[in-house]
């Protein structure tokens, strides 16, 4: 399988001003990356429907691995398949999507910290 | 409007719709925060069933785990639709965008289905606070989908009539982004709302 790497896909004026923020891009003759991404997403569907149904684990441990493969089929989504670092010149779709994530996680975080608090509410 | 594979692909070379691209990623973030808003207000009343059915009770996690799978096939199937256009190959990319809109209209009948069942057996968005959070979190997702579909409809039209143009290029690809991000979307779904409620 042969990949062609663009090491710098951008025109005068557009320089990439954050390393970080570098665009990846690559048109493989193969949709490997799709394929490997599918069988990861139902691998993982799979452990963690397995787990539930059988009553693997005790309850809390059972909460934060089922977690886990979420947010791990979360990452395999925005890497593969979402082609999270293409773009042109700096990438700042991700400092926006990232900001945006970190928002929800603090709005979900947090209700679920306060309601730990045995006050009337919880 | 070629795109001969190892140059950079059509929709990020034309400098106004890499801008458009931007400006739906900046949508995306903010869908982020509206579903992220949902998730909070469910997992607070999610033990709030007053009268009502636990979620233990309601929950039958094979239709689940049916519209999972095909969820996570339309999003692979999406995936190898913008593929094919970056290859330039137009019936292929249509071919899989179609599957995407059937695999999409079959998860949302599978739910509504599901909805109906509820509803029929009086367990409404009225009942509690945990199916009013329930029904608003996964009818918000249902209604993207659904979006999502009509959507693929008229990209699917655009594709038959103009072909693989730098515009439709770029809607398949924000179209895409769109279908994966429901589909990270459902997982939490899946893995919050159902797998954690028949937890016991």
């Amino acid at each position: 399988m042969q990949e062609k790497k663009h090491e710098d896909p951008t025109l005068p004026g557009e320089s990439v001003e954050i390393p970080l923020l570098a665009p990846h891009l690559s048109t493989p003759h193969f949709p490997a990356r799709q394929i490997a991404g599918y069988v990861a997403s139902l691998i993982l569907t799979g452990i963690a429907f397995f787990l539930v149904a059988r009553h693997a684990l005790p309850l809390s441990w059972l909460l934060a691995v089922v977690l886990i493969l979420a947010f791990l089929q979360a990452a395999i989504q925005l890497g593969v398949f979402m082609h999270l670092r293409e773009g042109r010149g700096t990438t700042w779709h991700l400092p926006i999507i990232g900001l945006g994530l970190f928002v929800g996680l603090g709005i979900v975080g947090f209700s679920i910290w306060i309601m730990l608090f045995k006050s009337g509410v919880s | 409007m070629n795109n001969p594979i190892g140059s950079l692909p059509a929709e990020f070379e034309n400098t106004h719709e890499g801008v458009k691209i931007l400006g739906f990623w900046v949508f995306l973030a903010t869908d982020v925060m509206l579903f992220a808003s949902l998730f909070a207000v469910y997992v607070v009343y999610r033990s709030r069933v007053a009268l009502g059915p636990t979620p233990a009770q309601i929950f039958a996690l094979g239709p689940v785990l049916a519209e999972t799978l095909i969820l996570l096939t339309s999003s692979f199937t999406v995936s190898l639709s913008l593929y094919a256009a970056r290859q330039s190959r137009l019936k292929s990319a249509i071919g899989w965008l179609v599957v995407t809109l059937l695999l999409g209209a079959s998860f949302v009948s599978l739910e509504i289905r599901e909805f109906v069942k509820d509803v029929l057996a009086g367990h409404t968005w009225h009942q509690s606070a945990f199916l009013s959070g329930f029904f608003t979190l996964v009818g918000t997702h249902g209604s993207h989908v659904t979006f999502g579909i009509g959507w693929a409809v008229l990209l699917t039209l655009e594709l038959v009539l103009r072909g693989l143009t730098v515009a439709n290029r770029r809607k398949l690809f924000t179209f895409a982004l769109y279908w994966h991000f429901l589909d990270i979307v459902w997982i939490f779904l899946f893995s919050v709302v159902y797998l954690a409620g028949v937890m016991t």
